[in-house]
C-alpha cells in the first residue's frame, strides 16, 4: 500500500495525547482547572471517609456558626455543613458528567449521522437539532421532573436533553469539516469499512474539540443541576448543593454560611470545568489566546 | 426581505404545535387519576368532574384529547386554574409584563457591559489586560444568579439595608415622578445586578471572540491603511461589525430570559412568570404549569423570529439575497 | 530631513523581516535593498514564499499580527525614516500625499456592512468631519472607470464583482492623493480579461497622475505590460533587478532566467495579453 501517502495526522494518538498532557499543565488555565478537578474528584470518592458527620447525622446545635467543630457551620436541622459540601460533591459531578456523557452519546451519534452520510439524514437530522436549540428546554426539564418527581435518573436525562444539541452541532461540524480531507479520501481508496473510518480515521482528529465541549456541557450541567435542587427539585435521597442553597433562601438573615459555601462550591466546580476546558482550547487553537498586536 | 420573514414566520408555526403536543402528553402521562392531574391538588366535587371529562374529553382517545386542547389553546383558552380561581391566560396576562420589565432592564445593562467588556478585552495590545478580563468573564459567568442573588440580598439588603430584599414594590404607590421611579429601580437594582453581571460575562465572552476575529479581517488592513487611528478603526468597523454574533446569541437569551426567569424570581419573589411557575409546580396546579410554559415557548419562538430579522436588516449580505 | 533632488521616492535598506511560526524562525525578507523613483512602475516578481507580500507590507508597516522575531533595515520615503515614525505622523503620510495599498483579495479588504461610497469617503477624510463629500467619491469612482458612479457608490462590496471591487479598492487608494501606490497582487483573483481591464486601469492612473506604483505579482506578464524596472525575489532575497527589457533579454540569475522562460511560454501558449 505505497500510494497510500497521505498520513492520518493522528496516527501517533499515543504520543500525542502524552504531549496533551505535558501542554496542558504548561498553560495556566489548563494546570489550575485540572489540579481542581482532580481535587473534587477526590472529593467526591473520599467523602464518607473524611466527612466528620454523615449526611443524615443531626448535631445538637443548628444554624451555629462556622468555628473549628464545625468548620463551615450547621444548618437549620443541625447537620454539619462541611461534610455536607463534601456529600454534594457526588450527585453535582455524578449529574454534571452522567449528563454530559448521556449528551456526547446522543449528540455525538445524531452529529456524525448528519456530517459524515450527508444527504437526506442530515436535512432532517439538522432540522431536529434546531427544534430542540428552539424549545426553551430548562422549562421541559422542569415541568418534567416536577410532574414526575425527581429521582437520579431523570434528573440525568432531563440534563442531558437540555445540552445535548450542542455536543451534536459540534460533532456535526468536525465530521463535516474532516470527512473532505485527503487522508479520509485515502481510507475510502483503500476500502476500510465505513465503521473504521468514522471511529478509528476521522474520531481521533476531532478529539479534543469533543473533549473541550464535554467539559463545558458539564459545567453547564451542574449548573442546571444546581438550579433544579435550588427550586427544591432535585433528589430527595441525595445531598446536593443546589438543595442546600433552596434551603438557605429562608434563613438569609441568620445564617449567611448557608448560603456561601455551597454557592462558592457550584463556582469552583464550573470554574474548574471551564479553566479545563480553555487550557485544552489553547493547546488546539493557540490563536485563540492572542491579544491584539498592533492597530497602526 | 419580506419572503424571508414570511418563511422564518411559516417554519415557526410547526414548532408551536410540536410543543403544545409535547406538552399535553406530559400532562396526559402523570401517572394515577387524569383529572386530579388537571385540577392539582384541589378537592373536586362529581359534577365538576364530570364538567372537566367533558371539556378536556378525557374518555375520548388521546389524538382527540391532544386535538381538543390544542383547539382551546389556539382560541386563547389555557384552561382554568383552580388554585387561583381565575382562568390561566389572566394569570399568565397579569404575570408576563413583570417578567418582560425585568428581563428588559436586564439587557439593557447586560449588553452595553458585556460589549464593553469583550471589546476591552479583544482590542487591547496589551495580553495582561486581556488575560484579566477573560479571567474576569471566566469566573462571573461560573457564578449562578441565584446564588449571587442570594449574596447580594445578604449584604445590600440584610446588611446595608440599601434595597428591598424581594418584591417588586408596592402595586399602587403613593409617590408620583422621580421618587416613584426612585422606588422602582430599589426593587428593580439588585435582580438586575445579578442578572447583567451573569449574562452580561456570557456577552463578554462572545463579544471577545467576535472582535478578534473581525480584527483579523482584511478591511481592518485597510482600515488603517487609510490613515484612521486606532479608536476610529474599533468605533467604525470593529464594533458593528463584531455585535453581529452578539445580536443572535442576545436575542435568543432574550427569549429564554422570558422563559428561565424561574430561579432569579425565585431569589427575589419576583412575582413574574417565573415565580407562577414555581408556585404551580408546588401546587401541582398542572394547568397553569402548561399554560406557562406554552406561553413561553411562544415567547422564545417570536424572539428567535425577531432576531433573525433583524439579523437580516443589520447584514446587508443576508437583507439583499434574501 | 534633507532631500537630495536626485534621490529616490522610497529606498528601502538592508530590510530583515523574521517572525516565529510554530516555533520555526521564518526569514521571509533577509536583507533586502529597494528602490523607487517618483513617477516609476516597478515590479516585485517571486512565487508565493518568496516574502514579496511581507515586503511591502513591511514597508508600509501593515504588517499583520504575527509574533515578529526581528524587524530591522532602514525605509525612507522621501528622505523620512518611516520605521523611526509615531502613529500620528505615519497616519499623516497615510492621509495625503503619502503611500496607498490595493490587495489581492478585494472583497475581504472591504467592510461587508458599509456601502461602497461610504468607505471611499471615509478615504477623503478619515475624521469624519464636515459631510461626506460626494463629489469628490463620485469623481474618484469615474476615475478608476465606472460609468455610473452614483449607483455603484450605494452598492455593497458583495453585490459587485472582483473586477469591480478591485477598482473601488483602487479609488479608495487614490482618495489620499498617493504620490506611491503599493499593489499587492492586483489581478490574480481575476478573470482573465478582467485583470488586463484592471492593469490597464493601473497604467493610465500611473501615467496621467505621474504616481509611482510597485506591482508585487508571481506573474511576469503583469510586469511586461507595466513595469519599467523589475525586481526578482526568491525567499526573502533580492536576486537581480534590472529593466524590463533587459531582463526578458539576458536575465543573469538562473532563476529569473526560469521565470522568465515559463512566462513567455504561458503568454505565447494562451495567446497573450498583447
Amino acid at each position: 500500500m505505497t500510494e497510500l501517502t497521505t498520513p492520518n495526522p493522528a496516527q501517533t494518538t499515543l504520543s500525542r495525547w502524552r504531549t496533551t498532557v505535558g501542554h496542558m499543565m504548561g498553560t495556566r488555565h489548563g494546570a489550575i482547572g485540572t489540579v481542581i478537578l482532580l481535587l473534587l474528584a477526590m472529593t467526591a470518592i473520599l467523602a464518607p471517609y473524611v466527612a466528620p458527620y454523615t449526611p443524615l447525622q443531626q448535631t445538637t446545635q443548628s444554624l451555629a456558626p462556622p468555628s473549628a467543630a464545625f468548620f463551615f457551620g450547621t444548618d437549620n436541622i443541625g447537620r454539619d455543613l462541611f461534610s455536607l459540601l463534601l456529600y454534594g460533591a457526588q450527585s453535582s459531578l455524578l449529574v454534571g458528567l452522567g449528563a454530559a456523557l448521556a449528551a456526547l452519546l446522543v449528540g455525538g451519534t445524531i452529529g456524525i449521522l448528519a456530517g459524515y452520510f450527508r444527504g437526506r439524514v442530515e436535512v432532517v437530522l439538522m432540522r431536529v437539532i434546531e427544534l430542540f436549540q428552539t424549545l426553551p428546554v430548562i422549562m421541559l426539564v422542569l415541568c418534567a421532573v416536577a410532574l414526575f418527581g425527581s429521582s437520579f435518573s431523570l434528573l440525568i436525562t432531563a440534563v442531558a436533553l437540555a445540552i445535548w444539541p450542542m455536543e451534536a452541532r459540534l460533532v456535526y461540524g468536525q465530521y463535516i469539516k474532516l470527512r473532505e480531507r485527503e487522508f479520509i479520501a485515502a481510507a475510502r481508496v483503500a476500502d476500510l469499512s465505513t465503521w473504521h473510518i468514522i471511529f478509528r480515521e476521522i474520531l481521533p482528529n476531532a478529539a479534543q474539540p469533543i473533549i473541550v465541549q464535554v467539559a463545558l456541557d458539564a459545567s453547564i450541567a451542574i449548573l442546571i443541576e444546581a438550579g433544579l435542587g435550588f427550586l427544591g427539585l432535585s433528589d430527595p435521597s441525595m445531598v446536593s448543593w443546589g438543595q442546600l442553597l433552596f434551603v438557605a433562601q429562608d434563613y438569609m438573615d441568620s445564617a449567611w454560611w448557608m448560603s456561601v459555601f455551597p454557592g462558592a462550591a457550584i463556582c469552583l466546580t464550573v470554574i474548574g470545568l471551564n479553566l479545563f476546558a480553555d487550557g485544552l482550547n489553547e493547546i488546539v487553537d493557540p490563536r485563540s489566546s492572542r491579544g491584539m498586536g498592533g492597530l497602526q | 426581505m419580506l419572503r424571508f420573514i414570511l418563511q422564518r414566520a411559516l417554519y415557526a408555526v410547526p414548532l408551536i404545535f410540536v410543543i403544545i403536543v409535547v406538552m399535553f402528553s406530559l400532562l396526559y402521562l402523570i401517572p394515577g387519576d387524569p383529572v386530579q392531574a388537571l385540577v392539582g391538588d384541589y378537592p373536586v366535587p362529581p359534577a365538576f368532574r364530570a364538567a372537566i371529562e367533558e371539556k378536556y374529553r378525557l374518555n375520548d382517545p388521546f389524538f382527540v384529547q391532544v386535538g381538543n386542547y390544542l383547539a382551546s389553546v389556539v382560541q386563547g383558552d389555557f384552561g382554568f386554574s383552580y388554585q387561583h380561581q381565575r382562568p390561566v391566560l389572566d394569570l399568565i396576562l397579569e404575570r408576563a409584563p413583570r417578567t418582560i420589565l425585568l428581563a428588559s432592564v436586564g439587557f439593557a445593562v447586560a449588553i452595553p457591559l458585556g460589549m464593553l467588556v469583550g471589546v476591552l478585552g479583544g482590542t487591547t495590545t496589551n495580553p495582561s489586560v486581556d488575560k484579566f478580563w477573560t479571567t474576569t468573564a471566566l469566573v462571573a459567568y461560573a457564578v449562578p444568579t441565584f446564588w449571587l442573588g442570594q449574596l447580594l440580598v445578604m449584604f445590600f439588603a440584610l446588611r446595608l439595608g440599601w434595597f428591598p430584599t424581594q418584591g417588586i414594590g408596592p402595586l399602587v404607590s403613593r409617590a408620583h415622578g422621580l421618587d416613584w421611579l426612585l422606588e422602582r429601580v430599589r426593587y428593580l437594582a439588585l435582580p438586575v445586578l445579578a442578572f447583567a453581571i451573569h449574562e452580561g460575562m456570557r456577552f463578554a465572552r462572545i463579544m471577545r471572540a467576535s472582535v478578534i476575529d473581525t480584527l483579523a479581517q482584511g478591511y481592518i488592513i485597510t482600515a488603517r491603511a487609510k490613515g484612521l487611528s486606532r479608536g476610529q478603526i474599533i468605533r467604525r468597523h470593529v464594533l458593528r461589525n463584531s455585535s453581529l454574533p452578539l445580536v443572535t446569541i442576545a436575542g435568543y437569551a432574550f427569549g429564554s430570559a422570558l422563559s428561565g426567569a424561574v430561579l432569579l424570581e425565585t431569589v427575589f419573589t419576583w412575582p413574574g412568570l417565573g415565580l407562577l411557575l414555581v408556585d404551580s409546580i408546588r401546587l401541582r396546579d398542572n394547568l397553569t404549569v402548561i399554560g406557562v410554559v406554552i406561553f413561553s415557548a411562544f415567547a422564545v419562538i417570536l424572539m428567535n423570529l425577531v432576531v433573525d430579522i433583524l439579523y437580516a436588516l443589520l447584514d446587508p449580505r443576508i437583507r439583499t439575497s434574501g | 530631513m534633507s532631500t537630495a533632488p536626485s534621490a529616490p521616492l522610497l529606498r528601502v535598506s538592508d530590510l530583515k523581516v523574521h517572525f516565529r511560526v510554530a516555533d520555526r524562525l521564518v526569514r521571509a525578507v533577509d536583507g533586502v535593498e529597494f528602490e523607487i523613483n517618483a513617477g516609476e512602475c516597478v515590479g516585485v516578481v517571486g512565487e508565493s514564499g518568496s516574502g514579496k507580500s511581507t515586503l511591502v507590507r513591511a514597508i508600509s508597516r501593515l504588517m499583520p499580527n504575527l509574533p515578529l522575531d526581528e524587524v530591522s533595515g532602514n525605509v525612507a520615503f522621501e528622505g523620512r525614516d518611516i520605521f523611526a515614525m509615531n502613529d500620528r505622523e505615519l497616519r499623516a503620510l497615510r492621509r495625503s500625499r503619502g503611500f496607498s495599498m490595493i490587495f489581492q483579495d478585494p472583497l475581504g479588504y472591504l467592510n461587508p456592512t458599509q456601502r461602497v461610497g461610504r468607505q471611499i469617503a471615509e478615504a477623503l477624510s478619515p475624521d469624519g468631519r464636515g459631510r461626506p463629500d460626494r463629489v469628490r467619491v463620485q469623481e474618484l469612482l469615474d476615475e478608476v472607470g465606472f460609468p455610473d458612479p452614483a449607483r455603484v457608490a450605494r452598492r455593497f462590496p458583495h453585490e459587485l464583482s472582483g473586477g469591480m471591487r478591485q477598482r473601488v479598492m483602487i479609488a479608495i487608494a487614490l482618495a489620499s492623493d498617493p504620490k506611491l501606490l503599493f499593489a499587492d497582487e492586483p489581478t490574480t483573483a481575476l478573470d482573465a480579461t478582467v485583470q488586463l481591464q484592471v492593469l490597464e486601469t493601473l497604467y493610465r492612473l500611473h501615467k496621467e497622475r505621474n504616481m509611482a506604483v510597485a506591482i508585487i505579482t508571481h506573474d511576469l506578464g503583469v510586469v511586461a505590460e507595466m513595469c519599467d524596472r523589475v525586481y526578482v525575489m526568491q525567499t526573502g532575497k533580492i536576486l537581480e533587478t534590472a529593466s524590463t527589457v533587459d531582463l526578458f533579454e539576458k536575465p543573469q540569475h538562473p532563476y529569473s532566467a526560469r521565470l522568465v522562460s515559463l512566462s513567455t511560454h504561458r503568454l505565447h501558449g494562451a495567446g497573450g495579453p498583447e
